[in-house]
């Protein structure tokens, strides 16, 4: 992978890395995406993706309103203003 | 054990808490298998919890500096089931962090092995496993994405069970990947991970894959070995693996040994789709809305979304890096697609190996290495050491590891596979397993 391809990777990826360890990422990454690669060999054509190992059926829940007991505790940690959560400007 | 009512009272009766909690502290600074303990239980029988799993006011942060301070408002349903049923919340064990490692390094708490503190305890359960290998009255809530249940089982000596995938719900793990996570049990016996089992398992409707399918004991009288999957065991667990096949043998099994051609693509199919999973989980923790605080609202969203994800461990930063890469649209098809049917391939010959058979490997190519090697290997070299745990992970079929050996003092577990919610057949295998071999423990809390 070109520096310039890692670079905007890493911009996708919303990660800044420090030089030792974008050097260490940077180095493996070629070795790995090689290795993964080689599923290519393993014939597939006639399969379907398995999204999950076992078939998991669709079940929903009843769409009705649940009170949590202590609405605060979520709120716990966080900086918030009267009920909200407050957090960088978009 | 807590199952019954009227036998709980008499076992709460035999926990001596005070003394229990005087000498877990004094071993937990020496072997650091514990990120809390919980000082103020007091009746019960003890419980540990991975620290991927939720606790009601008790840190819980994956093992990760972003969930630095995050205190639950809600536990788990598997805790909350065991907290029902009577049993004492001891507290949170360690792992490597999100569950991203083999060797319970990739973390600021690294546990240490309870057979030779020099020696890494696994991964990434690691905690979970040194805690149900040094208390003799004590059940460990622990998780499995690739292995996470086995390898620290095989490394510290005890029986690791990873249930069928949707058996248990998911409901509160901090999830790594969620078509591969399994919340299973650790303890020093069989009958001890079955009354586990038993309370844990069943439907709930906070988890929509959790399922309440029957759960089978259809004991199988064959025992298949797939060959290529002993081809980077070391020489002498290969030796001790064949002794133990010899004596299962005797016992009237019939062990046959076949080839996967391809089973050696479960390790790059399992990375692709356990990364892409990763890559997308990890991106809810943001730096302000729980865990850790990043505080400085004057930088605008992405500046200050990219800054608090520095906190990540250079693993977890990893895995992003290579998840979101894969699900990218220009290779999305070449690796994430193509992964998720490997998946299916391997799931339908390995189902088919097991209509009437077991699957028996050792649990891990090599005995616990020492905590200094684990950190020098790169990750290639790490994720080969799941070669022999991801097949039955990435397949979601039931498995456990158990003692079956000791090379040189330290003990050597052999993984049993079944099909999909025949779980009840490896514990009764392993029940029958322990009445002509011995467990051994250093510690006895």
């Amino acid at each position: 992978m070109q520096d310039s391809e890692f670079d905007r990777l890493l911009a996708v990826c919303r990660l800044k890395l420090g030089d030792s360890e974008k050097a260490q990422i940077k180095k493996d990454i070629d070795s790995i995406l090689s290795y993964f690669g080689t599923i290519e060999s393993v014939d597939t054509s006639k399969l379907e993706p398995s999204y999950h190992p076992i078939e998991v059926e669709e079940r929903l829940r009843e769409d009705k309103v649940e009170p949590f007991e202590n609405p605060d505790a979520l709120l716990k940690g966080t900086k918030t203003y009267r009920f909200y959560v407050v957090g960088p400007e978009i | 054990m807590g199952g019954a009512k009227d036998s709980k009272k008499q076992k709460i009766e035999k926990v001596n808490y005070p003394k229990l909690l005087r000498e877990l502290s004094k071993l937990n600074d020496e072997l650091r298998f514990f990120t809390v303990i919980n000082e103020n239980v007091s009746e019960g029988v003890p419980f540990s919890v991975k620290d991927n799993l939720c606790v009601k006011g008790f840190e819980s942060r994956a093992g990760s500096k972003i969930l630095k301070g995050y205190l639950p408002p809600f536990s788990a349903t598997s805790v909350e089931r065991m907290m029902n049923k009577g049993f004492g919340f001891l507290g949170k064990t360690a792992m490597d962090e999100f569950g991203f490692g083999s060797f319970g390094v990739n973390t600021d708490v690294v546990a240490k092995n309870p057979f030779d503190d020099k020696c890494v305890a696994g991964g990434s359960s690691s905690g979970a496993a040194v805690a149900a290998s040094v208390m003799k009255n004590h059940v460990a809530i622990a998780e499995s994405t690739g292995g996470s249940i086995s390898n620290p089982a095989s490394f510290c000596g005890v029986v690791g069970f990873t249930p069928t995938y949707g058996l248990v719900s998911r409901y509160g793990l901090i999830d790594y990947a969620n078509s591969l996570d399994k919340i299973g049990i650790m303890a020093r016996s069989s009958s001890m991970v079955r009354e586990t089992f038993e309370i844990i398992k069943g439907r709930d409707g906070y988890d929509s894959t959790c399922v309440d399918k029957k759960v089978s004991a259809l004991k199988k009288k064959k025992i298949v070995v797939i060959d290529q999957l002993m081809n980077g065991v070391s020489e002498e667990i290969k030796s001790t693996f064949q002794v133990l096949l010899a004596r299962l043998e005797n016992q009237g099994y019939a062990i046959n040994h076949v080839s996967f051609d391809f089973i050696d693509k479960a390790i790059p199919a399992y990375y692709i789709i356990s990364m892409s999973e990763a890559s997308t989980n990890l991106a809810k923790y943001d730096g302000y809305k729980y865990g850790m605080q990043y505080g400085d609202f004057t930088k605008k969203y992405n500046e200050f979304f990219t800054n608090a994800r520095e906190s990540f461990g250079t693993e977890a930063k990893r895995r992003i890096v290579l998840g979101t890469f894969v699900r990218g649209a220009s290779v999305k098809d070449k690796y994430y697609t193509k992964a998720l049917k490997v998946r299916t391939a391997l799931t339908n010959k390995l189902a088919g190996l097991m209509k009437d058979s077991f699957i028996l490997s050792p649990t891990m190519p090599i005995t616990a290495p020492k905590i200094e090697e684990a950190r020098k290997l790169s990750p290639l070299q790490t994720y080969a050491m799941d070669a022999l745990t991801i097949p039955p992970n990435l397949s979601g079929f039931p498995h456990v590891s158990f003692p079956y050996a000791y090379i040189k003092g330290m003990p050597v577990g052999a993984q049993l596979v079944t099909s999909h919610f025949n779980d009840y057949a490896l514990l009764d295998f392993v029940s029958e397993w322990e009445k002509s071999f011995e467990y051994q423990f250093k510690h006895n809390l």
